[in-house]
């Protein structure tokens, strides 16, 4: 009866624990939330919530830039991860397969992830700078994106890869495939999921990224983070549209989030992490 | 020599390789000629060697030795908080008998999936002495909170970034804790260990090598914080706030000096290569 009792309190404890957490995770969201549907003059007014709700900000950030910035920061993920996938499934392969460069390889290619920004900058932009078009469009963009998504997406294939069984491979080479067929044929489709997860993180960190954006972009080209930095202002009305435009910065991203959690635990467990 | 005379994993390589050596090593290489150079991008080619004239200056910078001490300070202080956080949050999260697992999962992890810019303007925003609805709700109950004023400022930064990144740290470590073997638990259990005793002496040994993983991602990544500062005190008030990154963005692309930018950038790589071998040696010789 005792231990009973004790289980029964261990878990209503831990579940008002969870609770608690995500008030504190949910509580940014809606507030920033309601703060888009609140007039001007309530906005100055935080803890009155008697206030009828308007479309106003909505309608002003979706007629700004906004939807343009959506636009290129879609397209810089996309191209980004592409080339990334493209060029990284090939390396993690070798790594994994043919060990190549060993345990430290592994380590190193996590390390280019996590070289900071700082460090790739100014020489980046000098760079575009001299090839005289690229600098300032989407394009500077997704080089400088491909400098942290490449390894990213390499570190975490190499996982996936090494729970691919041999044998695959090895009977495909005695049906006559070349290496390279056993690879595409063969070894690819059985890492998809690994690779759509891959991907879509890598899509995600392109669309978050605002250091690279805010100094290689300009204009039109902006990307989303560079115009949600834009409002950063304190004045009622600009408030209002401010949230309506982080929500629309974080929402597909929270959305995708549910898609590929789990595959990320997978990805992160099958030797990215562990097997450092 | 050709192309197929290549061995087949070196050809795997090569598209990753060629990549990485136009954007990452040969940028590299730049920088580090940039750092040696009286180089300024209002003035492009008009450079000059100078040196290590850029490192020897950066001895006697101050603000840059207050920005490298902030940015020691906050990302001690954050990857403190989110391992602690981050541990127990997964330990409840891995009991397979947790009430509605999957869906506190799913719903904890969403900060670290949002664009920093947009989480420092929220909490810019719900911290704001006059507008935010916290300060509004402490006054309420007689709490004077400055969070953005100078002794509590880099602390707000802090918070901000145990809000997002904490699910990052949770992330890792339950794909650590999913990964154990079953074993050690059961032996454990048939000598009839519970609770803390359980985690102490089986988990946390067996965990060793990912919290060290972990806590170095997560380490890496800290020494980053640029948005929420740029979001919010642009490195204020005075240099409370001020961090590598965007001490280093702004010397580089708002005063235009890169030769320095790129002296600063490399000084600290080397401050953080050495934190984290220190690091290493420090866990490393506790688990011998």
């Amino acid at each position: 009866m005792k231990h009973t009792l004790r289980k029964f309190v261990t878990r209503l404890a831990t579940f008002l624990i969870l609770v608690l957490g995500l008030l504190v995770v949910f509580f940014p969201y809606f507030w920033t939330f309601l703060t888009s549907i609140k007039d001007p003059a309530a906005i100055n007014r935080p803890l009155d919530f008697s206030f009828t709700p308007t479309a106003m900000h909505w309608q002003a950030v979706i007629r700004a830039g906004i939807p343009r910035q959506a636009l290129n920061s879609f397209l810089v993920g996309m191209i980004t991860v592409t080339i990334a996938l493209a060029a990284g499934a090939p390396a993690a392969y070798a790594f994994s397969r043919f060990n190549v460069g060993g345990a430290p390889t592994r380590f190193a290619v996590l390390l280019a992830e996590m070289l900071p920004p700082s460090v790739l900058i100014v020489p980046l932009f000098l760079l575009l700078y001299h090839t005289q078009v690229l600098l300032g469009t989407i394009w500077a963009a997704v080089i400088s994106h491909l400098t942290f998504i490449l390894p990213l997406v390499t570190w975490f294939l190499i996982g996936f890869f090494d729970e691919v069984p041999r044998d695959l491979e090895e009977q495909a080479r005695v049906d006559g495939c070349s290496p390279w067929q056993a690879f595409v044929k063969v070894v690819v489709p059985t890492i998809v999921p690994g690779m759509a997860a891959a991907g879509l993180f890598g899509f995600v960190l392109s669309w978050n990224d605002l250091f690279y954006a805010l100094i290689l972009t300009t204009g039109s080209q902006r990307t989303l983070p560079v115009g949600v930095a834009g409002y950063w202002t304190f004045r009622g009305v600009e408030m209002g549209q401010m949230s309506a435009a982080i929500l629309l910065a974080i929402l597909p991203m929270i959305l995708l989030s549910f898609f590929v959690q789990r595959y990320l635990l997978k990805g992160l467990g099958g030797g990215a992490i562990t097997g450092i | 020599m050709s192309f197929l005379r290549i061995p087949f994993k070196y050809r795997l390589l090569m598209p990753m390789g060629l990549i990485l050596l136009a954007i990452m090593i040969f940028p590299l290489g730049y920088s580090l000629a940039i750092s040696l150079q009286d180089y300024e991008l209002s003035r492009i080619g008009q450079e000059r060697f100078i040196g290590l004239d850029n490192y020897i200056r950066l001895f006697s910078n101050s603000s840059f030795w207050t920005a490298m001490g902030n940015t020691i300070t906050f990302v001690v202080l954050a990857v403190g908080l989110e391992l602690v956080l981050g541990f127990f949050l997964a330990l409840l999260l891995h009991n397979k008998a947790t009430f509605m697992r999957g869906f506190f999962r799913s719903t904890l992890l969403t900060p670290m999936f949002i664009t920093p810019i947009a989480v420092g303007l929220m909490f810019r925003f719900l911290l704001n002495s006059q507008l935010g609805v916290i300060p509004t709700a402490l006054e309420a109950i007689g709490l004077r909170v400055n969070w953005f004023g100078p002794d509590l400022a880099l602390f707000s930064i802090v918070l901000i970034d145990v809000w997002q990144w904490t699910p990052f740290m949770l992330l890792l470590l339950l794909a650590g804790l999913e990964s154990l073997p079953e074993d050690p638990f059961e032996a454990a259990r048939v000598d009839g260990a519970v609770g803390w005793a359980m985690v102490r002496h089986i988990t946390i040994p067996l965990m060793r090598p990912i919290i060290l993983a972990a806590v170095i991602i997560r380490m890496l990544d800290a020494f980053k914080v640029y948005e929420y500062i740029y979001a919010i005190t642009r490195g204020g008030p005075g240099e409370a706030t001020e961090s590598m990154q965007y001490f280093i963005y702004r010397t580089g692309f708002i005063y235009f000096r890169a030769g320095e930018a790129a002296a600063m950038s490399f000084t600290l790589i080397i401050v953080i290569t050495l934190l984290v071998a220190l690091l290493f040696t420090v866990l490393r010789r506790e688990s011998a």
